[in-house]
């Protein structure tokens, strides 16, 4: 909605520019306004002054309570959490009928959040401290189904961020991925698409980090984590470039954001890939490549797939420098790994290859992102060959140099052979 | 087909009145912690009652904030013939069956990783593994000594009581009497110092 009235300041602006130029007739003007439809109603001075006398009433009365909490009895204390999730929900519905969407959302959040607050309070009336993995798990759900039910952006935030926090938990305890996660994680994936929102799209995307994450740090898979975390990039960038290819507008939008997270993401394992390549970093008996779970692999060979699929669907040579990009940082960190020894030199060139694929996919499919990713992937490698721990300074310098010449003999070659676009 | 039913969903819902979609949101919430005390109102009406010995905890983990920190004599038992045997993961749900000494005292007779049939006054209780299941050398067993919590660690008291009571469990003077189900969930019923209730645990 901000973004919406951004875009309407800058249209009036350059319709009023056309017009006085000459490019385009008053009647025309006239017409592009009428068809804008209303704006929808935003936040005025008043509201925010009331928001803020709200929140400090609120502040007084949480006080209030709080130091009184102990003298409360019992059955006082939970009317008193459920008066607030009642209220917060009230006060959301009715700012929803009066059409202040963005304040019922907030209500939305602040109800999920009370609710929260709730179940730990509950916890330690009725001693109940037992499971905090278990406390988040139901906070995540009270949070998912406010966010299913009223729409809001604040609540699904509420309820992935819960949900991370029980994943993690349970992540530490078992000895296989959490599945679960991914269940609930698919649940947001659905309201983002039924919500048509690209603002729970980037919710979902930025939920996926952690449990990747919290994945590849788990023990027992005795690897690199840049191996998993490659994966998981793989899937996110390969599955939102097909998304984005999609014929559904929904699905596209959606996929567009997850690819943007997932060319990020990409960059990020690319660097950590570079870093942990180095002997240094061999500090355990780390297991090969046969012995990973299939799951992982699975998910680096679908993100590929995918990434080709798209490909084949919209025949454009962006998308297939991204399918490339991604078997390439792949092929860098299956292929170098134990028992191999020395200076991975291979592994590096794949990896600087992998981001030069990357920017030229952004600046193909004119995506700004993926091409700010992969100049931060082509700084970061460098930088990590530079910098690396172990092996000798001279050999980096002769491999970035050689590195180098190739890069300038392709861009004159490239320079010969494409036809340059007119000024 | 999927893209059709998840748009068909948000426009169904977008057609029930917002006040009644945040009246159901907050329903499900309060219903939730509902169902969180109604739990453990089961465990105190149908559990049966079972006395455990308090014991000194760890001096890290003794009083935060206004809640004192239970550790009692079934909290670390030997693992009998769960040694060496694979464990589910590193913190595994293990059963544990108690029996009353003669002061009416109950005791752990052994641990168990799946449930067993016990004969009265026999009970058995479900815990969980909090340290002792990661002793095989590939992949997670048991160890020779077992840590055990069993969601009766925690007591909340009023403010500058924990104290007290931390005084009164360190003498050894501490006893608590749980609920068990028989599915082996159990809860605080009773606190008792020198045998005499000081705490009793009301249903809501």
């Amino acid at each position: 909605m901000m973004f919406d009235r951004a875009y309407r300041q800058r249209l009036e602006a350059d319709l009023a520019r056309w017009e006085s130029d000459g490019v385009i007739p008053p009647a025309a003007v006239a017409a592009i306004r009428v068809a804008l439809p209303p704006l929808a109603p935003g936040i005025n001075i008043a509201v925010v002054v009331a928001i803020v006398g709200g929140l400090l009433i609120a502040a007084a009365f949480l006080a209030f309570v709080a130091a009184h909490w102990i003298e409360i009895a019992r059955l006082l204390r939970l009317a008193i959490l459920f008066a607030g999730i009642l209220t917060a929900h009230g006060l959301g519905g009715w700012l929803a009928r009066a059409g202040q969407p963005v304040l019922a959302d907030l209500c939305a959040a602040v109800g999920a959040i009370i609710f929260g607050a709730g179940i730990a309070l509950v916890g330690q009336m009725y001693h109940l401290g037992g499971d905090f993995a278990g406390g988040m798990l139901l906070w995540a759900l009270g949070a998912l189904a406010t966010a299913t039910l009223t729409g809001s952006r604040g609540a699904l935030a509420v309820a992935l961020v819960a949900a991370s926090i029980w994943s993690c938990m349970r992540v530490i305890e078992t000895d296989v991925p959490h599945f679960a996660f991914v269940a609930l994680w698919l649940l947001a994936c659905g309201l983002a698409l039924a919500w048509n929102s690209r603002v729970a799209a980037h919710l979902v995307a930025v939920a996926a980090l952690p449990w990747w994450i919290a994945s590849s740090f788990q023990d027992h898979l005795d690897f690199r984590p840049s191996f998993v975390l490659a994966n998981g990039a793989a899937l996110l960038f390969g599955g939102g470039i097909a998304l984005a290819a999609s014929r559904w507008p929904r699905a596209a939008q959606a996929g567009s954001v997850l690819s943007t997270y997932g060319a990020f993401s990409l960059a990020g394992v690319a660097i950590l890939e570079a870093t942990l390549a180095n002997e240094d970093f061999h500090t355990r008996a780390w297991a090969g490549l046969a012995n990973q779970p299939l799951w992982t692999i699975s998910c680096g060979v679908a993100g590929v797939i995918l990434a080709f699929a798209a490909t084949a669907t919209t025949r454009r040579a962006g998308t297939a420098f991204a399918a490339g990009a991604i078997g390439l940082v792949l092929a860098a960190v299956a292929l170098w790994m134990p028992p191999q020894s020395g200076e991975p030199w291979l592994a590096y060139a794949a990896l600087l290859c992998a981001m030069l694929c990357l920017v030229v996919s952004g600046m193909l499919d004119a995506v700004r992102p993926r091409i700010v990713a992969g100049w931060l992937g082509i700084a970061g490698v460098i930088a990590a060959i530079t910098w690396a721990v172990k092996g000798s300074l001279l050999n980096r310098s002769l491999f970035l140099a050689v590195a180098g010449i190739v890069a300038v003999v392709l861009a004159l070659g490239l320079n010969r052979s494409v036809p340059r676009s007119r000024e | 087909m999927m893209t059709i039913s998840v748009a068909s969903l948000a426009e169904r819902l977008a057609r029930i009145p917002k006040f009644v979609l945040f009246g159901a949101a907050a329903l499900v919430q309060v219903a939730l912690l509902s169902v969180m005390i109604v739990d453990r109102v089961q465990i105190l009406r149908d559990g049966k009652e079972v006395t455990l010995q308090s014991r000194p905890v760890d001096p890290r983990d003794l009083l935060r904030g206004d809640y004192v920190v239970l550790g009692y004599d079934i909290s670390q038992l030997p693992a009998g013939a769960l040694l060496n045997q694979p464990a589910s993961s590193r913190n595994p749900p293990v059963f544990v069956k108690l029996t009353p000494n003669r002061d009416g005292i109950y005791q752990a007779v052994s641990v168990h990783a799946e449930p067993v049939p016990v004969t009265s006054p026999e009970v058995l209780i479900r815990g969980g593994i909090a340290y002792g299941a990661t002793c095989g050398p590939s992949g997670y067993a048991f160890c020779e000594k077992l840590t055990i919590r069993y969601n009766l660690e925690s007591y909340f008291v009023p403010e500058g009581e924990g104290r007290k009571l931390e005084d009164v469990r360190n003498q050894g003077k501490l006893s608590v009497v749980a609920a068990v189900l028989p599915s082996g969930r159990a809860a605080i019923k009773r606190l008792l110092i020198d045998g005499k209730p000081v705490y009793e645990e009301p249903w809501f």
